[in-house]
């Protein structure tokens, strides 16, 4: 069964929240200060996480009074900015910090107060260019080397993943061995969970619900170095009713995941009518029933139809929902939604869809329209190409790599409107 | 009797409040003759296997005196297609009869043939009602039913009752029935169990732990002799046939007999795709050695996707090759819809070489459900089924038309044809292809006619 990829949140970076915070002091300078503290010029073993939160720490009064901001960034270094009034205290506390650290190689020369190795500071009015400048040469070269680090891990990804597929086929003695090994463990831990949303003009997700998975490629890499699970479709296929199992005993028991929200799982037709299916069933609530949505390859629904249309029946008279997955461009014209009776269809992204020529567009969207345009999920979607293509073609529902990360972006843009709040908020208390 | 005045009468009859209106002499004279003529309680019964059905029985013999309130609903679940007959769907539609059975004084009975039979004392029907209406729409892709409820065609829920005479008679005699068709079963061996049951082998279930020792057994084995034929004709005016091809295929019986008898090879879907994996490598080999040049009649051969791209066909190919026109590959569709991309590829592959390409596994059923039209096949081979026929006549005709003249009349072949009507009824749509055991007989007429 086709599960997602998993998916890197970008988080909004505090380099990024700094340079748009710098942007906005434009217009507020006047009376404010701005210290730079370059923990990053200490030795390694001085800047070590709780040493940079202890340093940290000493700057809450002055947060919590409202009297200025920090930034604390991804190389050590703390960017404080405030208001001149507090000047006299903050040159207790960067001694305090001084002190703190006192056994660095750095103090040993006897460091200038201004414009020194450990601390620069600047006047907002007067250096403001200066400040933007240092700050976005601060967000840059957090950016450079994320970027390094993510090719880096891609790489070693793609190295994994071009190693895996050359890997030993799996064969139906360790097929064996790992479905005993996998129904006593606890996959908890590579449960991974992917967001459908409805993404509208501004590219804002809204989410719908979301898809929990056993990541496969996670679980290869802890159980199976070196087999490619996925050799063999039908071997595959059945290990999938395994894991289906150990699914359903994960989300029985609420405590092992927390999940909020309505959720989709992938199932297959022979566990939904086996006894496991109907146990976990029997221990949730009518109202849990409705906040789930199965979903069932097209394959699987196909190999025995008549147990799949009896599955069917069954869970949507209990109040569940269903999702045909694994549709490509070229086989949705195959099957008929409403007959089947599922409520989503998840359309595979391919970024051959967009090469069709005008007619066979028109068609597309013919069939999008016949399915239902919030009926249908476009997913593994890894770009923004796949979300123009899917939006111009009438879908609406969208999930993949590329949506995690509008997610994140979305709670940075949060982020920010807090922080600007803030401002405002500080600036009436000054007033 | 008529259903729907039965119901309507017991509907009158459990709102009013109903007393007196019991049994007279001669009724329960009767009653006592049928059950001394019918009743097997006589019999001293096994301890250990007292059925469903006795145990009916015996109940009603308890409650004779008074059954004022009595009434019973049959499900007739045995009258399903054998697709649908499965233990795992009893099992789900016995629970939808849980409410009933724990909040009222109503027994559910499940009857050795799968039927169910629910008896109700003082039950408001309304609250029974929602059960029944549960387990027909679990089935509703079953001709069975179709018929309105509580029509005098509807045979998959009929209600007894049980205060009035007729009914009890009636209902007697068919529990009694059931209860000595139960015994019959029961002693029946299980060969011939497998003769009713659907793609049913005896056995225990393929599962990982045999399937590699079975796979290796399969790999050495000796499968020439297990090769069987089956011609696919086409049916032409004046009552003349052409012969489509030869379908070369391995007697599955036959094999599990050989690699391994005590294991139900059909146990688990996947993993028997997995040993057809195996199985084409090895029908290609025993067919490769065949001079293809003087072979007079194309053939075709069931292969897996992934056994096309396999060294294995290659080497094949080389035994055939400008003669790949008298070979057809048939194409599973579960092969088919678990890598789509694959299929196109390997349709293409094929064509270019010579080969053509026959889509199969397509039955009445999914055929409602997918258009096989667009996989652009030479030949589409729909297995014949009752269903066709046991639909409301007319119904689903203009949809069929539809299915058949987007697939291309003559791309499709129809297989399993055990029956003259299967031919009739095809013929109505313009199909003249034709494969199966009926279809068998009428190749060894023509051949004694030299019409063929």
């Amino acid at each position: 069964m086709a599960r997602a990829p998993d998916s890197h949140k970008m988080l909004p970076s505090q380099e990024n929240l700094l340079v748009d915070y710098v942007r906005r002091l434009e217009d507020h300078k006047e009376g404010r200060k701005a210290l730079h503290i370059k923990l990053s010029a200490l030795k390694p073993y001085n800047r070590r996480e709780q040493h940079v939160r202890a340093a940290a720490n000493n700057f809450e009064p002055f947060i919590k009074d409202l009297d200025g901001q920090l930034f604390s960034l991804k190389n050590s270094d703390f960017f404080f900015i405030y208001k001149q009034d507090i000047q006299s205290a903050l040159d207790t506390l960067v001694q305090q910090v001084r002190y703190m650290f006192s056994d660095d190689p750095l103090f040993e020369k006897g460091v200038d107060k201004d414009h020194g190795d450990f601390t620069d500071w600047y006047d907002a009015e007067a250096d403001f260019d200066k400040i933007l400048k240092l700050v976005q040469r601060l967000a840059e070269a957090e950016h450079r080397r994320q970027e390094e680090t993510h090719d880096k891990r891609q790489n070693t990804r793609s190295a994994l993943k071009a190693r895996q597929e050359k890997g030993d086929p799996l064969t139906p003695e360790v097929l064996g061995r790992v479905e005993t090994s996998l129904s006593r463990a606890d996959l908890s831990n590579l449960v991974r969970r992917q967001f459908v949303c409805l993404i509208n003009k501004q590219m804002t997700p809204e989410q719908r619900f979301s898809e929990l998975y056993i990541s496969i490629k996670d679980l290869r890499e802890t159980l199976l170095p070196g087999v490619n699970l996925l050799s063999n479709p039908w071997l595959f296929q059945h290990l999938t009713e395994t894991l289906d199992r150990r699914m359903l005993a994960m989300l029985s028991k609420t405590d092992t995941l927390t999940i909020s929200g309505d959720i989709s799982f992938n199932m297959n037709v022979s566990t939904l009518l086996a006894a496991e299916f109907l146990n976990f069933d029997d221990n949730i609530t009518a109202a849990r029933r409705g906040a789930m949505i199965i979903e069932v390859q097209k394959q699987d629904i196909f190999a025995d139809i008549g147990a799949y249309l009896f599955a069917r029946e069954f869970v949507h008279e209990k109040g569940y929902r269903v999702c045909l997955d694994g549709l490509s461009y070229k086989t949705l014209s195959m099957v008929d939604r409403e007959r089947l009776g599922v409520d989503f269809v998840k359309l595979v992204w391919d970024p051959e869809m967009g090469d069709q020529n005008e007619e066979e567009k028109e068609k597309f969207v013919e069939e999008i329209n016949k399915i239902g345009r919030g009926r249908v999920i476009l997913c593994r979607v890894d770009n923004r190409e796949a979300i123009d293509f899917g939006k111009s073609m009438g879908i609406e529902l969208f999930q993949g790599r590329f949506v995690e990360n509008l997610i994140a972006e979305n709670n940075r843009r949060f982020e920010l409107l807090r922080l600007k709040r803030r401002m405002e908020r500080s600036e009436m208390h000054e007033g | 009797m008529t259903q729907l005045e039965n119901r309507r009468k017991m509907e009158a009859l459990l709102t009013v409040c109903f007393h007196g209106e019991r049994h007279n002499a001669s009724k329960q004279g009767i009653d006592g003759l049928v059950m001394d003529n019918n009743s097997p309680a006589s019999a001293a019964p096994d301890l250990d296997e007292i059925s469903e059905e006795r145990l009916l029985l015996e109940r009603l013999r308890g409650i004779e005196d008074d059954l004022t309130g009595v009434y019973s609903i049959h499900i007739r679940l045995s009258a399903l297609r054998p697709g649908n007959r499965k233990p795992h769907f009893t099992r789900i539609a016995v629970r939808a009869f849980d409410f009933v059975t724990e909040n009222f004084d109503a027994t559910l009975y499940e009857f050795s043939n799968c039927d169910l039979l629910l008896l109700c004392n003082y039950v408001p029907i309304e609250e029974v009602d929602p059960s029944i209406s549960k387990v027909r729409a679990l089935f509703s892709e079953d001709p069975l039913t179709k018929a309105e409820e509580g029509s005098k065609d509807d045979i998959f829920a009929t209600w007894y009752d049980l205060a009035q005479e007729e009914d009890y008679e009636n209902f007697i005699a068919l529990i009694t029935d059931l209860e000595a068709e139960a015994e019959e079963r029961r002693k029946r061996t299980a060969e011939d169990k497998a003769a009713e049951k659907y793609r049913y082998l005896p056995g225990v279930p393929l599962d990982p732990s045999n399937l590699a020792a079975i796979n290796d057994i399969m790999s050495e084995s000796r499968i020439s002799d297990l090769i069987q034929l089956q011609s696919a004709i086409q049916i032409k005016p004046k009552a003349k046939g052409k012969l489509l091809f030869r379908e070369h295929y391995v007697s599955m019986t036959g094999l599990q007999k050989r690699v391994a008898p005590d294991v139900n090879l059909f146990g688990s879907v996947w993993l028997f795709q997995y040993l057809t994996e195996t199985l084409d490598r090895r029908v290609l080999a025993v067919i490769g050695r065949r001079d293809f040049s003087a072979l007079d009649s194309p053939i075709s051969l069931n292969l897996n996707l992934s056994t096309i791209l396999s060294k294995e066909f290659q080497k094949f190919h080389q035994s055939v090759e400008e003669n790949a026109f008298k070979v057809v590959v048939e194409l599973q569709m579960i092969d088919i819809f678990t890598d789509m991309g694959g299929y196109f590829y390997a349709r293409d592959f094929l064509k270019e070489l010579g080969y053509r390409v026959l889509v199969d596994g397509v039955n009445p059923l999914s055929l409602q459900y997918f258009k096989p039209g667009v996989l652009k096949a030479d030949f589409v081979k729909i297995g014949w089924g009752r269903e066709f026929l046991s639909e409301i006549p007319g119904a689903n005709k203009n949809e069929m038309q539809d299915v058949m003249d987007r697939t291309g009349k003559s791309k499709i072949i129809l297989g399993r044809v055990d029956t003259e009507k299967a031919v009739e009824w095809a013929l109505n749509f313009g199909i003249s292809r034709f494969q199966g055991h009926y279809i068998d007989t009428i190749v060894d007429a023509m051949r004694a006619k030299e019409i063929i």
